[in-house]
């Protein structure tokens, strides 16, 4: 009946999700906006590094510890970079996932044409601006006391230390991820998600160098991913040579583009991991219900 | 205590009352948002003013207006809830804000749309709770129960968990909770709000026996004029913070719409320029037809209506409750506050 | 316009009150295990969770002494920090983790009740109790399980206490050792509880920030270790103004017997110092409650 009119045809598929993300974006930064104190609060509560330091700038009073004899000094580096890159690279994804799910609120979300997990990642980088906000003053301040030793002075490995930071971030939203959508499977993913937490507190290099654990521990921990999500970018940044050896040397440089790598490896391989679970998690959740 | 205490125990004055806030401005927008980091802007919200009126012991009372007029906040501050930012209160005797033990035994507030009792366990284990807590003896507390139970009906219920209950039983037993300690004076702010209407018809029912049975005063709030209708024969109409009229709900209507609705059931449409001639006319369509008439000029207008329409049927009532509480509450700052009838300031 | 009603039923009798108010006590306790043991499930998981956190949180002690004592040529047993060897930084770790079993078991629980009342609004029924309302809301809530891991950080003291040798001494000493570092211990909880109470009253202006006991908690964590640990400002933060020192190395102090005087009056004056501070920003925040809110 009516004459045909010209219509833009509606985007679908990647095309919508590439432009509906600007959005998703702003909306997530209003929302971290409006929980901002939350946000600071949480900040707050990372105090573990700080409460590790105490404690190995006691032990090492005086004298060098492990094979790399690291002083005094340098566990004090150390452990304030670990606060910096774990604040400006962890995520809470967990929470939210587990809420939805429990709550039935990702129903709607899969009702939406933009794929829930892109909805996740929107509203967790959102949050970036006003994290770095709130990180930035503290590693300046930490910049500033730190004598200039300390830090690497190569560039490349800085580089490669910034490019760490993303792959950083990516394994800890990734695997927060997939441990949230084991609670399509089992009621209560909190109790794993606790072991996860326990194995990555001790193996990444959270609570101790891992130069300084004992040799059956430490040779665990180089098979294990966890170090990728923190020590390896911290180590970048210090210089420290990731095999030993003399600091900021070509060998280290190689050594620590290598492990970029395999940190993108592991993010190649959880986001498979993850793609799976969710195709799997998702044919039973629609079939048990929201 | 003697007649004398006991009449001043459950009396309610209440003169000049006030209460203002300072509310934060949240505005829309990303930049407005961001600027609301270092640069908060306040507005000072008047929710009561200048509120007086007495209430004696036994009464049943409603509280009228529309949302947000300062009705739960009014509630909130005979209770002792909020702190009156002007005015004085009475309860009993007592100053609310205060909270004097003694005060708060005596009184009980119970809200439609929060509760108290324990979510995870029977109602029974809050039973036992507030009996502790208000120190209740136990042969009275038995007693007391034992009444309620029957009353409401909650034999079955009591002890499931409240968590398994439906919203009417979970509200039954909400008010046996707030019974328990015989308060003297019961804060109801909208009891019945979700419930289905045989519910809402066993609340009422309830409510009015305890006031005739322990000589409870009774305030209640409500949005459902059934309620009002049915519990209270003295209202108090409350909009936008200011008392708009204080008396007997009939003399409200008549007050407002003096004029009485007159449905009519005729064989066929009514012919044009009838009905208009006796009032104004509301409906007009096929064999029905409803016209509103003053008060004054009803009779004339039946004889005139039952000698120049065939009508097979008549009925004359009130016009709606619904309809005269808008209209009132439409008024910004309409007619004066009239005050009628029971009580005296 | 008229005088105030006469007190009426048992205000006045002292003895009375506290019967009441016990009883009180023993019927939120029961709820809260009734309503939690519904869960059983949960009791096992999370109490064999917390378990295991506590070994967990004990292997950076370990590894610090053991690369300590490596770097120094010593063995393990003669390694120290300031004074404290591997042993009685157990002792710490220990205690440490029996407050924090306390903490989660018996305080956090109803801070998050509180936080969840304020926000459904429900609050206003507590406020409606004739019962003191700080009371209510400190036993709204307990989580049972944490029974487990307070055992367990019982045998980690025990442990410690075995192998540093406080057992060896005579029972008189003993007795007089292990008395006074209840006592401290004790002196411990009340400090803990105070301050969590000044961060309940923080919830009434800020409602929105219910994961102020994970804050709460986080700064705790600095009390993991012995006072030896902490140097010049740091020390004295700790030790006067949020007195983790004085929670968990004071009563570890007293069981080694090496408690001086000056210790044992601050941790008792401090106790109670806290208790009226708090008590007094209680009593303003609900005041402040119900003047501003709607």
């Amino acid at each position: 009946m009516s004459a045909a009119v010209a219509v833009r045809p509606r985007a679908a598929g990647v095309r919508l999700w590439v432009r509906a993300f600007p959005t998703l974006l702003r909306i997530g930064l209003a929302e971290a906006l409006a929980y901002r104190a939350e946000m600071l609060v949480w900040m707050l509560t990372t105090t573990m590094p700080l409460v590790s330091m105490v404690l190995w700038q006691s032990a090492a009073q005086g004298t060098q510890l492990g094979p790399t004899k690291l002083g005094s000094a340098e566990l004090t580096a150390y452990f304030l970079l670990t606060l910096v890159v774990r604040l400006s690279t962890s995520s809470w994804v967990l929470w939210l996932l587990t809420e939805d799910i429990r709550s039935g609120a990702l129903a709607q979300r899969l009702l939406r044409p933009v794929h829930p997990l892109l909805g996740y990642v929107a509203s967790q980088l959102a949050s970036m601006p006003l994290r770095g906000a709130l990180v930035l003053p503290l590693a300046i301040a930490l910049l500033w006391n730190l004598s200039p030793h300390s830090l690497t002075h190569d560039p490349v490995q800085v580089a490669l230390f910034v490019l760490s930071l993303p792959g950083a971030w990516l394994l800890s939203f990734l695997s927060m991820t997939f441990v949230g959508l084991l609670a399509f499977y089992i009621d209560s993913a909190a109790g794993l998600f606790y072991v996860w937490v326990g194995l990555y507190t001790i193996f990444s290099g959270y609570l101790i160098p891992l130069v300084l654990l004992p040799t059956w521990l430490g040779k665990l921990a180089t098979w294990l991913p966890f170090q990728y999500m923190l020590e390896v970018p911290v180590r970048m940044l210090l210089g420290w040579p990731i095999a030993g050896g003399a600091r900021d040397t070509v060998a280290g440089r190689l050594a620590a583009l290598q492990s970029l790598g395999i940190q993108y490896l592991y993010v190649g391989v959880l986001l498979l991991a993850v793609m799976l679970l969710w195709r799997a998690g998702l044919r039973r959740y629609a079939a048990f219900g929201g | 205590m003697d007649k004398l205490e006991q009449v001043a125990a459950s009396a309610i004055r209440v003169r000049g009352l006030c209460k203002s806030y300072r509310v934060f401005k949240r505005p829309g927008g990303l930049w407005p948002a961001v600027r609301s980091l270092w640069h908060r802007e306040y507005e000072e919200m008047q929710a009561v003013r200048d509120l007086s009126f007495a209430i004696e012991p036994g009464e049943r009372v409603g509280f009228l207006g529309p949302n947000g007029a300062g009705k739960t906040t009014t509630l909130k501050m005979l209770s002792g809830l909020l702190h009156p930012s002007g005015g004085e209160i009475l309860v009993g005797g007592y100053t609310p804000q205060l909270r004097q033990t003694a005060f708060l035994q005596q009184i009980t507030l119970v809200m439609g749309q929060k509760q108290q009792l324990l979510w995870d366990l029977p109602p029974a284990d809050t039973f036992e709770l507030n009996r502790a807590v208000y120190d209740v003896p136990r042969a009275q507390y038995q007693r007391t129960l034992a009444e309620l139970t029957e009353l409401l009906d909650l034999s079955q219920v009591m002890k499931t968990p409240t968590r398994q209950l439906s919203l009417g039983e979970r509200m039954k037993c909400e008010l046996a909770a707030a019974l328990l300690h015989l308060p003297k004076v019961l804060f109801l702010d909208e009891p019945t709000i979700g419930l289905d209407v045989s519910m809402q018809v066993t609340l009422r029912q309830f409510i009015r026996d305890y006031n005739q049975r322990y000589g409870a005063t009774v305030l209640l709030t409500s949005h459902y004029m059934e309620d009002v209708e049915a519990l209270c024969p003295r209202v108090l109409v409350i909009a936008k913070g200011r008392l708009r009229f204080d008396g007997e709900l009939k003399s409200l209507v008549h007050s407002l719409r003096p004029e009485k609705r007159v449905t009519l059931r005729l064989p066929g449409p009514a012919p044009a320029g009838v009905l208009e001639k006796i009032g104004t006319v509301v409906q007009s369509s096929g064999t029905q037809a409803v016209v509103q008439v003053p008060q004054a000029e009803l009779r004339a207008a039946m004889s005139y209506l039952l000698d120049a329409l065939p009508v097979i049927d008549l009925t004359v009532e009130d016009p709606p409750l619904e309809e005269v509480m808008r209209e009132l509450f439409a008024e910004t700052d309409g007619p004066a506050a009239k005050t009628e009838g029971a009580g005296s300031p | 316009m008229s005088s105030p009603m006469p007190t009426t039923l048992q205000e006045q009798v002292p003895t009375r009150l506290m019967w009441r108010y016990l009883r009180l006590l023993w019927l939120q306790v029961r709820m809260s295990l009734i309503s939690q043991l519904q869960y059983r499930w949960n009791f096992l998981v999370l109490g064999l969770m917390q378990v295991f956190w506590l070994f967990v949180s004990a292997v950076p002690l370990w590894v610090a002494f053991s690369a300590r004592a490596a770097a120094q040529g010593q063995s393990m047993a003669n390694t120290e920090l300031g004074g404290w060897g591997l042993y009685s930084s157990m002792l710490v770790l220990g205690v440490f983790s029996l407050l924090k079993a306390v903490l989660d078991g018996a305080i956090n629980p109803s801070l998050a009740a509180v936080v969840e009342h304020i926000r459904k609004g429900t609050l206003d029924f507590v406020l409606l109790k004739p019962a003191d309302a700080q009371f209510l809301v400190s036993t709204a809530r307990f989580e049972p399980w944490h029974v487990l891991d307070g055992m367990a950080s019982l045998l980690l003291i025990g442990y410690a206490a075995h192998k540093q040798g406080v057992l060896a001494v005579g029972a008189g000493p003993l007795l007089l050792a292990v008395t006074s570092c209840v006592v401290l211990f004790l002196c411990a909880i009340l400090m803990l509880y105070s301050l969590w109470l000044l961060v309940v009253c923080a919830a009434f202006y800020v409602v929105r920030i219910d994961n102020l006991s994970y804050l709460f908690t986080a700064v705790l964590d600095f009390a993991r270790w012995p006072r030896a640990v902490f140097k010049g400002a740091l020390l004295v933060v700790f030790t006067y103004v949020i007195p983790l020192t004085v929670m968990t190395s004071y009563p570890v102090d007293a069981l080694l017997q090496r408690l001086q005087l000056s210790q044992a009056l601050w941790a008792v004056g401090g106790a109670g110092l806290l208790l009226t501070i708090s008590r007094f920003t209680w009593r303003r925040a609900i005041r402040q409650y119900a003047s501003a809110s709607s």
